[in-house]
């Protein structure tokens, strides 16, 4: 559910859980982002950094300057005032990002999975029975599409936690008992009902099924897309996954290695929840999604 | 500059307020895991009290000076050698171009800090010096030090000789059990009554699988609210699973039936509980707490957080030092 006002919970001293429900779904993470980009606004003295989550944002602030009863008041009152409303327009970039499915590097990984630490149906197999599709092609046009909102950053540096707009394109699949140690970087994954993209070679959970040779994070600031920053995303972003073949990947890993990728990205837009609804609604009205 | 000879067990480049407006994207705050004995350190070589200087862990490293100054060394004591003769902890000592200071294993406590006049000038990386090597961000180069670097130091102050008085110095080894403050939140409500006060009345053993990312823990289960098992399924399926959600630094994260205490260079999000909090002015001691200690959490409100948080404030100024006789 959407609760009908924030939850405030505190966190030691200095952070306050802001929980605005228990749920996931867009509508409550679009209100999470919406009371973000109001606290950020309102500039509260004392307030030091926010991370909005799926259903809550954690906010930092400072005692000296704020104390908790003043920060929950402030809050309050900037939801009362933003939080639900349909209106609210938040900045969205929208990123293409070229992936290659069934790729032969998660393939091996999922392989050393099932040799070294536990066998399990391999995870495109698992993905395609959980959701009624028929096979690997049908996997792919499902995944690919639908835009996708980021949700939610963190974890790891530019872990970004991605919710498909178009719920007909909804997929969902368990998460790995126990954890994988390593996860090729730039892996696709299903865990829940988020698709992530692993910013780094890292540990990971979710099913994994597709890699991308873009970049999402770049501790050196190589490619222009790293010069202000070295994650890529910013929550409330959208991705949409573009299907490739092996001769793309190389190219584009390539231009990676040499420093001259530019990241196709489509710069800023506005993102509204009443047109989104009004576009559900007519989706509706035509009788659903069909890939 | 400083050049590394021996570059002891992890060795890093740590700064205040740490990495600060990056939560969001993932990155921690980073920075000293024992901000106490940092500081000091800082105010007795005449640096501002949060400059960039060096965190130990459990080895010290071996250093080379480049050029005169002072230098101060807090925390954990290594049993410091400047050249071939010890050198005092807590207290300000010149050093000359070419001297090679070394330092040893932690006799307690497991952090040392190494403030050098000028401070440690490697670059600024989003905001900050303070070094997060699960990710190679900030420090030189990303990383720990390694031995061959040369370490840049800003220009040299003209600091006074002082001291921190035994009085005024955070108690570094344990004598018995650790005993660290802790509040009920965020989410006691998701633990019982019966958990709660187990988790405070219990004996809390620091597992070896700790490091700055957080310190796992062995002791009695946990048992749950109804919140916990009552829950949307999105929420996961274990009682201590919560929907992805904002993680404090000092949070007590229960994983499964496994508790982290979560430091300074913690994810920032995740999908488990965090019942307990571990306020600003204790997180100190969890940097100097070694895996096998005993920890025993004193629960504590959010006034007597601010009480011991301004205190320990006013520890951290040049009131706290004396001249050196």
């Amino acid at each position: 559910m959407i609760y009908d006002a924030p939850r405030f919970y505190p966190g030691g001293d200095r952070y306050i859980e802001v929980e605005l429900g228990d749920e996931m779904g867009f509508e409550l993470n679009f209100r999470v982002h919406s009371l973000a980009a109001a606290i950020r606004q309102a500039g509260i003295s004392g307030m030091v950094e926010l991370i909005p989550e799926m259903a809550s944002l954690q906010v930092s602030y400072d005692p000296d300057c704020i104390s908790y009863d003043d920060m929950v008041r402030e809050v309050t009152t900037l939801a009362a005032s933003a939080g639900g409303s349909e209106d609210v327009e938040l900045d969205s970039r929208l990123y293409y990002v070229p992936v290659l499915y069934f790729d032969p590097w998660t393939t091996a990984c999922v392989e050393d999975y099932r040799a070294k630490i536990a066998d399990k149906t391999p995870d495109p197999e698992l993905l395609c029975e959980l959701n009624n599709l028929a096979g690997r092609r049908e996997l792919v046009r499902h995944h690919s599409g639908t835009e996708y909102w980021v949700a939610a950053l963190g974890f790891w540096p530019g872990l970004c936690s991605l919710m498909p707009l178009d719920p007909a394109h909804n997929l969902v699949a368990p998460k790995y008992n126990p954890p994988r140690t390593w996860t090729p970087k730039g892996t696709i994954g299903l865990g829940g009902a988020i698709t992530c993209i692993y910013p780094d070679q890292t540990p990971g959970g979710y099913q994994i099924f597709a890699r991308t040779p873009m970049p999402i994070w770049d501790r050196e600031q190589k490619l222009p897309a790293f010069r202000e920053d070295l994650a890529l995303f910013r929550a409330g972003d959208r991705v949409r996954f573009i299907p490739i073949d092996r001769e793309e990947w190389d190219h584009i890993d390539a231009q990676v290695t040499a420093g001259t990728y530019q990241h196709p990205d489509i710069g800023y837009q506005r993102f509204s929840l009443r047109k989104y609804r009004g576009w559900l609604a007519e989706r509706a009205a035509r009788g659903g999604a069909h890939v | 500059m400083f050049e590394v000879v021996k570059q002891g067990l992890e060795t890093s480049v740590q700064e205040l307020p740490g990495r600060i407006g990056y939560w969001e994207q993932g990155f921690p705050p980073s920075g000293p895991a024992d901000a106490w004995s940092f500081r000091l350190a800082n105010l007795l070589v005449g640096n501002d009290r949060d400059t960039a200087a060096l965190e130990c862990q459990f080895i010290g490293p071996t250093l080379r000076f480049g050029r005169d100054g002072v230098i101060a060394l807090t925390g954990a004591d290594m049993a410091a050698k400047l050249d071939d003769a010890p050198v005092p902890t807590w207290q300000t000592i010149p050093v000359r171009a070419g001297q090679m200071l070394t330092l040893g294993p932690a006799k307690g406590g497991v952090r040392a800090y190494i403030a050098f006049d000028g401070g440690i000038d490697t670059p600024v990386v989003l905001g900050s010096r303070a070094t997060f090597h699960m990710a190679g961000v900030g420090g030189v180069d990303g990383y720990a030090l390694k031995a061959g670097q040369s370490i840049p130091l800003g220009a040299p102050a003209n600091a006074a000789l002082r001291r921190v008085g035994e009085a005024r110095r955070p108690v570094i080894a344990a004598n018995g059990p650790r005993v660290v403050e802790c509040m009920l939140g965020p989410n006691d409500d998701w633990l019982d009554a019966p958990g709660i006060d187990r988790f405070f009345s219990a004996d809390w053993l620091v597992q070896a699988k700790s490091n700055r990312t957080g310190m796992r823990l062995t002791g009695p289960e946990f048992t749950f609210s109804a919140r916990a098992h009552d829950k949307r399924p999105e929420h996961g399926r274990d009682p201590s699973n919560i929907l992805d959600h904002g993680y404090p630094l000092g949070a007590i994260n229960l994983a499964g039936q496994t508790p982290i205490i979560l430091i300074q260079d913690a994810p920032s999000t995740g999908g488990f509980i965090n019942p307990f909090t571990v306020p600003s002015a204790a997180l100190w001691k969890l940097g100097q707490t070694r895996p096998g200690e005993i920890i025993h959490f004193r629960r504590v409100d959010m006034s007597e957080a601010q009480a011991m948080r301004r205190a320990l404030d006013a520890a951290c100024t040049d009131a706290s030092l004396d001249p050196l006789a």
